[in-house]
């Protein structure tokens, strides 16, 4: 509850900066003009900071604009392409919805029946719920819509298992560790740090001998299997990640709590993982990440009935042509939960990611 | 609460009475071990054993016929008056298009990790420039591409290099005179140069993540000093920057090298490998022996191949790189 309380204020925080940018950004500017007005500001300063600073937003723009020229297709609807002279490069001429209002399709609460006997005198009570209509693509005119619900009901499926196994495999070995000496210690780190660089490619390496082995065992088309296996190949990055974080937690915190008398767990539980929030946050993200966006292995284990987000995106490609407004909105409504994601945990993200061994 | 602690006290007994005594010694000094093991249980079921399973196809003639039958034989070859299970190795190394891929594998590590880091340094720098303002919002923005799924970008990226007229990248090219390409079935080398651009691209919000991070924590005092006796931008940048973000960068580029050799959506999503299977980087030449010839065996061959190669090389950079340091603090 505070958690969940602490991020919405942090949360808050974030977009009331955001959203007070221009303002300050605005006061900024006129304090400068101000003080270039009564000569305290040098002019030429000014402009070199203004033109370094548009050419950094420049280089910015040009490095994100592949993103946004495909959120101008996805606003450009079924017709749109990539190809014709006609397609807008920075403003969408004629924007639609169509392409999104596809890719949700209907939002709607069926009707239940509820019945209640009531003890005693055998009369029923049934009460039929009406069916809420929130939205009803075809009033848009939006036929056929796409199996985005589908394929992200298994996605969340997958996800849920990889993220849940994933952080009870990773924190207490991570915690063990960072803290605790054992048999075979040195031997587990160097192993997770020889895997950590080798990471996803190996999966691919190894994937002849997981498939046959799915196969086998009758795995395939199972999401359960497929999360899990996420979840175990996440386990050395994520380890290694977030065992450097605790190391730079320091001890005397957890020495004061056991000369307080906190028992072990104790220890771990209330003050080593709370200090270690922002490593977790960053390995909660990379673990549910592995997963979410995996196609390969996805893409080869499940039928269609079971496929998640990324091997339905893949299947949108058609073989001689790409559908662009629809593959676009699809790919937005799939990558931009991610995005804000990152752009909220960012801080986290660099602080987790500046980990020991990679200062200088 | 003395309930509990009653049963606790109990079950403690009991495990005292039960466990002999160098069992719980052992237990003691080492039990935090019992918290590591399901992880790495769980690593060795889905990756280690795979990879050795993966060694014992290689030894065989498995095929789709036959290895769901459990009919598979080892591809057996003669050597020196020995019947050895080298058959697809043998096969391998003679195959020209084994040695295609090779070579292009290690040309595409080459160049993709230099253009990956020039950029990522380059990036990293302007957002960290004093001048420029807005740096931490430009900061959060451009790594954006990081948040993006592989199979969305990869995609996208083949639309830019589109062959058709009015493709981006040919609309681009246009804009200074230069007639359309068809890049990704045309010119083995513009594939090539394709394959580049959107690795590139990929890859560069995780060196400016570790590049920025590095170059904050250079002291500013050492640039200070520089400035006072008189060092240009340059210099500084040589000798005051470079040493500070030697190894990070160096950590970086070891990660990202590794991630170029096992590149297997780009040509798979761009063109298969093509054109003609002269970009078929050697993990993409084993998927398709596997799983588009049904060739499990050779298939397999490839792969621990590239394994292989791939564990001599990171090998060499844990030891040189002095990548596992943080291993031996204590």
């Amino acid at each position: 509850m505070s958690l969940a309380r602490r991020l919405a204020a942090s949360v808050r925080e974030d977009a009331y900066n955001a959203a007070t940018a221009p303002a300050r950004a605005y006061d900024h500017a006129r304090y400068t003009v101000e003080g270039m007005r009564t000569g305290e500001v040098d002019p030429t300063e000014v402009a070199k900071t203004v033109l370094i600073t548009l050419g950094a937003l420049a280089v910015v723009s040009a490095m994100l604009y592949p993103i946004y020229y495909v959120f101008i297709a996805a606003l450009q609807g079924e017709g749109a392409t990539l190809y014709s002279p006609g397609s807008d490069l920075f403003v969408p001429s004629e924007p639609t919805l169509e392409a999104f209002l596809w890719v949700i399709g209907d939002i709607a609460v069926s009707s239940y029946e509820i019945a209640v006997t009531i003890p005693a005198t055998g009369y029923d009570i049934v009460v039929q719920t009406p069916a809420i209509e929130l939205l009803d693509v075809s009033d848009y005119g939006v036929e056929r819509t796409s199996d985005f619900p589908l394929y992200l009901k298994n996605s969340l499926y997958v996800a849920l298992v990889t993220v849940t196994v994933g952080l009870a495999l990773v924190v207490p070995g991570a915690y063990v560790l960072s803290r605790r000496q054992f048999v075979g210690r040195m031997k587990v780190l160097y192993g997770y740090v020889l895997f950590t660089q080798i990471g996803g490619g190996l999966g691919i390496a190894a994937l002849i001998a997981l498939y046959l082995i799915f196969v086998n065992m009758g795995w395939t088309n199972s999401r359960f299997m497929l999360g899990l296996y996420y979840a175990a190949v996440a386990v050395p990055f994520n380890t290694w990640l977030l065992k450097t974080y605790m190391d730079s937690i320091p001890v005397s915190y957890e020495e004061a709590a056991i000369m307080d008398g906190a028992s072990p767990a104790r220890v771990a539980w209330e003050v080593v993982l709370p200090l270690a929030k922002p490593g977790l946050a960053t390995v909660l993200i990379f673990i549910f990440l592995a997963g979410w966006t995996e196609f390969v292995i996805a893409n080869l284990m499940l039928e269609q009935q079971f496929q998640t987000l990324p091997v339905g995106l893949y299947a949108l490609i058609g073989d001689y042509t790409i559908p662009w407004g629809r593959f676009s909105a699809f790919a937005l409504c799939f990558a931009f939960p991610i995005v804000l994601v990152y752009l909220f945990a960012q801080r986290y993200i660099e602080s987790g990611l500046s980990f020991g061994g990679m200062e200088g | 609460m003395s309930a509990i602690s009653g049963a606790v006290q109990r079950s403690r007994s009991g495990y005292e009475a039960a466990v002999p005594e160098t069992v719980q010694r052992w237990l003691d000094r080492n039990g935090s071990l019992l918290l590591v093991l399901p992880g790495l249980f769980a690593f060795a079921t889905f990756m280690l054993f795979p990879l050795v399973f993966t060694l014992f196809i290689s030894f065989t003639d498995a095929t789709s016929a036959t290895i769901f039958q459990g009919a598979q034989s080892f591809a057996t070859v003669e050597i020196f008056g020995l019947s050895l299970p080298f058959g697809n190795y043998v096969k391998l190394y003679a195959d020209p298009q084994f040695w295609t891929s090779f070579g292009i594998t290690w040309l595409f590590v080459a160049t993709s990790v230099g253009l990956k880091v020039g950029l990522g340094v380059f990036i990293a720098m302007i957002l960290t420039g004093d001048r420029v303002r807005g740096k931490r919002w430009m900061r959060a923005i451009v790594i954006i591409p990081l948040g993006l799924p592989g199979i969305f970008t990869i995609t996208v990226w083949s639309g830019i290099f589109s062959s058709a007229r009015f493709g981006l990248m040919n609309r681009f090219l246009s804009a200074f005179g230069a007639g359309p390409i068809n890049w990704l079935q045309g010119s083995r080398w513009m594939a090539f140069l394709a394959y580049n651009v959107t690795e590139m691209w990929l890859a560069y919000p995780f060196m400016v993540i570790i590049t920025v991070s590095a170059l904050q924590a250079v002291p500013a005092e050492l640039h200070d000093a520089a400035k006072v006796d008189g060092a240009g931008y340059l210099h500084r940048f040589w000798h005051v920057t470079v040493p500070a973000i030697k190894r990070p960068v160096l950590f970086a580029a070891i990660l990202t090298a590794a991630a170029s050799f096992q590149q297997f959506l780009i040509p798979f999503i761009f063109n298969q490998g093509g054109p003609s299977r002269n970009n078929e980087l050697i993990i993409l030449y084993g998927y398709k022996e596997a799983f588009q010839q049904y060739q499990y065996g050779y298939g397999a061959a490839i792969m621990l191949t590239a394994v292989f190669f791939i564990g001599i090389f990171m090998w060499i950079n844990v030891k040189k790189g002095r990548l596992a340091e943080g291993v031996d603090d204590e």
